[in-house]
């Protein structure tokens, strides 16, 4: 059962507009809807027919010894225990059928719309918070789908019709035995804001210590080696048993409760006979009556404490809904505009008063201006977080500028289509990142219709297919995103391999920072040295053996392009890159 | 009524063996008398609770039907006080029940981390955190979700068989046409849970594979965008989610065959009730209060009925469960405490291995007739290629793995006769892979003496080389790093690990590549503060950077699983082949540092 933070909790505006918007997006299965609806009422007055029955024939069959009215009561209970089967049979299909329908198009939905948003937004977000809208939010949606909906209408319908039921019979007993509902009303509504408050104690209390016990056991060789074996044991018994009174903090108020909702039934069982009776002996009610009471009686509480308990389910279902509609409101930034043009094959890349800022900060560039000749190699190179790697991933358009423009071919890049904007230009990232799927698959990410001869080729230009077909399963080997038993190197190449397969005009190459394996940086070196060739090629640097071999070299520090010219010319020109070569070199000559 | 029974599936696929029963067992015991305690209290709740359809049978029978005088007022309020006696006795029997289990499930757990924190290397190398993590998790719920059912299950038995001889007791025949259906509802219910599992369990499946597409396609973001590559991505979105649409629609369908027909069956026996009853009353062989009764009582079944099958695959799953937990407790640590653990003799910190043959569990000796002897106060780097053994030498030395053959002695001392808490305090080793705790910084250097002063935190981080960057933070040695805190370059992290050896004050030092992550261009701010830390006690240095091992007075070159050379970083430069080959393989890593020393490591 879920539960919701005072945070997350919708007020009632918003509740009404989550509301609102789920029922729109039902529209496509209005139909399913309506039936399903249809049905719990029918469902629900099925379960209630039942002791009306029993008091029927009681009353006409028994009491008047009339076995015509006691043969229809039972012909009667036959036919509402068919019914009854019928439509909770079809009450399960048709909830499920509409709610897994919904649920698989908003997943669809959520993540389209996940992939069309920017860069920047994948930036500004955490990605485990952009993952947990499409797990566990939808997966929240997805608990009330399976059985909480059905439950809570039923529940909520089988309330209100036993009343209603209740007080058609004999509104003077109702009054009598209902004494005890708006009690057990009140302390559900009490108990399920207490036990929720409760419940995130105990959510927090398991994080903490699951989190203790991550840390006892990751840090296990540390925690020996200074012997604080003991301390840590001690630590997370604190944790534990923090767990501990959480979980029986929750137990206690649940032992008022349960306990309430007993004795209310019960009570109500006691009044019905008690003053039930007197009502029979008065002639106000029959003793058919009285009997109908007994049974629905002994059901009325039931639902009550089975809808508190829902609520939470609801309620954070409501705010997952709430989260899912957010993501959805957020713009897509880099919309391919109308009438978008195709780039040109071929053209220089001109960045032309460009400055840059993330949604929430200050400028990470100012007023750059840099052209960039096609099948030039330009080094970026800079003290982390210049913005050197902002400004190549604004040259192949992961971005917008805040102000001025980037061309190609003297295309502005915003008014490129956005096919072609891939087709032209590749971003190769500084690790390389795997799929699940096969090596082949994983290549095929650069270009999605290429053909099995394709992708051998991209690897083989990029000098790596003879150690990938070397593997047992060969290109067809799975690997997968994190226990791969690819190296780095490997994953490295099966990146630039992508590049390969995409052939770009322009590649745009994040080198890798921390080193390699020596056999596999030998063969990495060379694969990206055959890739540039014939490419324009944007590489952040962050080696000097890389920024010696480029064309120019670009610094860029605070946000501006302070210096660019060839390697020599800015050694010589003594200034930004001089002092950084000499950093680099004097740091090691040392010694 | 509609119930959430789906909750409890049955989980047969591994057969518990006898381990995690009796763990299950000594865990009871340990706390039987709070399961007594549960279990008579609810008993008590199951006489009050059964008690109260025959009030109610005798309330209309004295009252209604035959109108006694006063019978009206005894028999509701004789109902009234079953009600309060119910009511006291569930608060009570849910409050032992879960005070029992969560106490069961608690201890077991504090068991388990303060066993796998004793327990060795060899074993957390070969165990898998997370699987250790779902057994203080996972598995510990499943037993907590057996033993709090324990007390609830003696009162739904005792509930059917109750009800059951007081229905016969009323009347034989009518009791077997209303009961007669209910085996099945039984029988249903577990053949419910045993199909609905596995279906669950692959909606699960499902939806794990649909995470993890929305995973790697959010971590791969970069690529994705790079490459125009959502096309690829959406496609096999939209394939998972389809998958598990049609498995929610397979677990929906199961729960439509089931369900519905468990409700039909006591509605059948209440339609027997009414059927066969309603004559028998016309016959005047059956009161109406009986009728009502009966009633009551098939829907007071229901429920013990439905949920009796549940306790025994919740049975199975917590000794399955119980049995994985008792696996980890039944691993007997492999380093421990020697019977009479000798302290250190005072001493510098000579360090003396001798003839040490070492291999991991699963292969060939990595180390094999090693001698190596380091006089107190000196330093000796360990130069190897990658995979000859230089950690491992490393490990020897505080014992987290024991030599096969040999003696590594520490003054004269064999490490094995060592209390092991004097010997770890005595040798400081920083770990190639940096492990920090998520705590502030100032708790992470005082590790090891958590009662240090700041002085002495702030010497051993200006030693380090880590309190220039430390003290710049927004709250200098208190800030959190870790997980959720702030968050350190790898050269960062690799200082702060330093400064907390350096705390420690060891005798022994030992430095494993623990200069590795910091950026070239900084190394020579930790290189002197290095040396200082060094100077006079006994260190030993693994690292490939020539800039590093130059720190040690000398070196020795580790080859084939013993030293093969040893003098100087120049003497070896000059004398062995070998020796300049790893350099020069060891060099690629980082080709900054050949812009240094082309001549002298290019050989």
């Amino acid at each position: 059962m879920g539960a919701v933070g005072e945070a997350d909790a919708l007020d009632r505006g918003e509740a009404k507009q989550v509301l609102r918007r789920a029922w729109r997006r039902l529209s496509p299965y209005r139909k399913l809807v309506i039936s399903g609806a249809l049905l719990s009422v029918l469902w629900t007055g099925t379960i209630v027919a039942g002791p009306f029955l029993v008091r029927y024939g009681i009353d006409k069959g028994m009491r008047q010894d009339d076995s015509g009215a006691l043969n229809v009561a039972i012909g009667m209970f036959v036919v509402v225990t068919l019914v009854s089967y019928v439509t909770y049979r079809a009450l399960i299909i048709t909830i499920n059928q509409v709610g897994e329908q919904f649920l698989r198009d908003l997943r669809v939905q959520v993540f389209d719309h996940l992939q069309a948003l920017s860069m920047s937004f994948y930036d500004r977000e955490k990605a485990g918070v952009i993952i947990s809208r499409m797990t566990a939010d939808v997966e929240s949606l997805s608990e009330l789908v399976q059985v909480g909906l059905i439950m809570f209408v039923s529940n909520a319908l089988l309330l209100v019709i036993t009343v209603i039921v209740l007080f058609a019979m004999s509104w003077q007993l109702a009054l009598v035995c209902l004494i005890g509902l708006p009690i057990v009303v009140v302390a559900s509504i009490k108990f399920q804001r207490e036990s929720n408050k409760a419940y995130l104690t105990v959510r927090d209390r398991i994080g903490q210590t699951l989190s203790s016990l991550q840390e006892g056991l990751s840090g296990v060789r540390v925690i020996q080696a200074f012997g604080r074996e003991d301390v840590e044991v001690g630590r997370f018994g604190r944790r534990n048993q923090g767990l501990f009174d959480a979980h029986m903090h929750s137990v206690r108020i649940s032992v008022w409760y349960f306990p309430i909702v007993e004795l209310s039934g019960i009570a109500g069982t006691a009044a019905v006979i008690g003053i039930g009776g007197m009502f029979v002996r008065d002639g106000i009610v029959t003793i058919g009556t009285v009997a109908a009471f007994v049974l629905l009686l002994a059901n009325l509480f039931e639902p009550v404490q089975q809808l508190s308990q829902l609520f939470n389910t609801l309620q954070s279902a409501g705010a997952a809904l709430s989260k899912l509609f957010g993501l959805l409101d957020t713009p897509v930034e880099l919309s391919e505009h109308l009438g978008a043009v195709d780039l040109p094959r071929h053209g220089d890349i001109a960045v032309e008063s460009v400055s840059f800022a993330y949604a929430s900060g200050a400028p990470v560039l100012r007023g750059i201006d840099l052209h960039i000749r096609s099948g030039e190699r330009l080094a970026l190179v800079g003290p982390t977080g210049a913005g050197k790697s902002t400004l190549a991933k604004l040259a192949a358009r992961l971005y917008d500028p805040t102000e001025g423009r980037i061309t190609y071919g003297g295309v502005d890049l915003r008014h490129a289509t956005l096919r072609s904007l891939r087709e032209r230009m590749v971003v190769v990232p500084q690790e390389g990142f795997l799929f699940n799927g096969t090596l082949a698959d994983n290549v095929r990410i650069g270009r999605g219709d290429a053909t099995d001869d394709e992708v051998a080729e991209a690897l083989r230009a990029v000098g790596a297919l003879e150690r990938f077909a070397a593997l047992p399963l060969g290109l067809q080997m799975p690997v997968n995103a994190r226990g791969t038993r690819l190296s780095a190197g490997e994953k490295q190449l099966v990146s630039l391999a992508r590049a390969a397969l995409a052939d770009p005009d322009v590649l745009v190459l994040d080198e890798a920072t921390s080193s390699l394996d020596p056999g596999t940086e030998v063969l990495v070196e060379a694969a990206i040295e055959r890739l540039m060739e014939g490419r324009t090629v944007v590489v952040i640097a962050h080696r000097l053996s890389t920024s010696q071999r480029a064309d120019r070299v670009g610094v860029v520090a605070g946000g501006e392009l302070v210096e660019l010219g060839t390697h020599d010319e800015l050694v010589e020109q003594g200034g930004h890159y001089a002092a950084l070569f000499a950093s680099w070199a004097g740091g090691l000559a040392r010694q | 009524m509609p119930t959430s029974l789906e909750d409890g599936t049955e989980d047969v696929r591994r057969k518990a063996t006898r381990d995690g029963w009796r763990l299950l067992g000594q865990s009871l015991k340990a706390e039987w008398r709070g399961i007594a305690f549960g279990v008579g209290v609810g008993l008590v709740w199951t006489f009050a609770k059964v008690s109260v359809p025959k009030l109610v049978q005798l309330g209309i029978e004295e009252g209604i039907e035959q109108q006694l005088d006063g019978a009206l007022m005894k028999w509701s309020l004789i109902i009234l006080g079953a009600g309060v006696l119910a009511a006291i006795f569930t608060g009570a029997r849910r409050y032992f029940a879960f005070r029992v289990s969560r106490s069961v499930e608690t201890t077991l757990r504090h068991r388990l981390f303060a066993h796998l924190q004793r327990l060795h290397f060899a074993f957390h190398d070969k165990a898998a955190t997370g699987q250790l993590m779902s057994r203080a998790n996972t598995d510990l719920q499943q037993v907590q979700a057996f033993v709090v059912m324990i007390p609830v299950t003696f009162s739904n038995a005792i509930t059917v068989v109750a009800a059951t001889a007081i229905m016969i007791s009323i009347n034989a025949t009518l009791a077997l046409l209303a009961l007669g259906a209910l085996p099945l509802v039984n029988i249903l219910a577990k053949r419910f849970s045993s199909r609905l599992h596995p279906a669950v369990m692959g909606l699960q499946q499902e939806l794990a594979e649909l995470s993890d597409v929305v995973e790697e396609t959010v971590s791969g973001v970069r690529v994705v965008k790079g490459h125009g590559a959502e096309p690829i991505q959406a496609a096999r979105l939209r394939k998972e989610a389809d998958d598990v649409f049609d498995r929610s629609v397979e677990t929906a369908r199961i729960r439509a065959t089931y369900l519905p027909a468990m409700e039909l069956l006591p509605n059948l026996g209440l339609v027997m009730v009414l059927g066969y009853g309603g004559y028998q009353v016309l016959r005047g062989d059956l009161t109406i209060g009986q009728l009502v009764a009966f009633n009551v009582y098939l829907a007071l079944l229901v429920w013990p009925l439905r949920s009796t099958g549940l306790i025994v695959s919740l049975a199975q799953r917590a000794a399955a469960s119980a049995d994985r937990v008792y696996e980890v407790l039944a691993t007997a640590p492999a380093i421990a405490d020697p019977p009479h653990g000798k302290v250190l003799p005072p001493g510098g910190g000579e360090l003396r291995l001798e003839g040490v043959r070492f291999g991991y569990l699963d292969g060939a000796p990595v180390l094999d007739g090693m001698d190596l002897v380091v006089p107190a106060g000196q330093s000796v780097a360990i130069v190897g290629a990658t995979g000859s053994g230089k950690s491992t030498v490393a490990r020897l030395i505080p014992r987290f793995y024991d030599v096969e053959v040999g003696t590594v002695r520490i003054d004269g001392v064999d490490v094995r006769d060592l209390r092991l808490n004097e010997l770890r305090r005595s040798v400081g080793i920083v770990f190639e892979e940096t492990f920090l705790f998520s705590s502030t910084i100032r708790s992470n250097i005082a590790f090891a003496d958590p009662d240090a002063s700041d002085e002495a935190v702030e010497r051993a981080a200006r030693l380090s080389g880590a309190h220039d960057f430390a003290s710049q933070l927004p709250d200098g040695y208190a800030t959190v790093i870790g997980e959720r805190g702030f968050s350190l370059s790898g050269g960062q992290r690799q200082r702060i690990a330093i400064a907390r050896a350096v705390l420690a004050d060891p005798r022994i030092l030992i430095l494993d590549d623990a200069t590795s992550a910091v950026d070239p261009t900084k190394e020579h701010e930790i290189r002197d503060a290095l040396d200082e830390v060094m100077r006079g006690r006994t260190t030993i240095v693994i690292a490939h950077r020539p800039a590093t091992i130059a720190l040690a007075d000398r070196v020795v070159l580790l080859d084939g699983g013993r030293i093969v050379a040893e003098g100087t970083h120049d003497e070896l430069l000059a004398t062995s082949e070998r020796y300049r080959q790893v350099l020069a393989s060891a060099d690629a890593e980082g080709d900054t540092d050949s812009a240094a020393e082309p001549g002298a490591v290019r050989a």
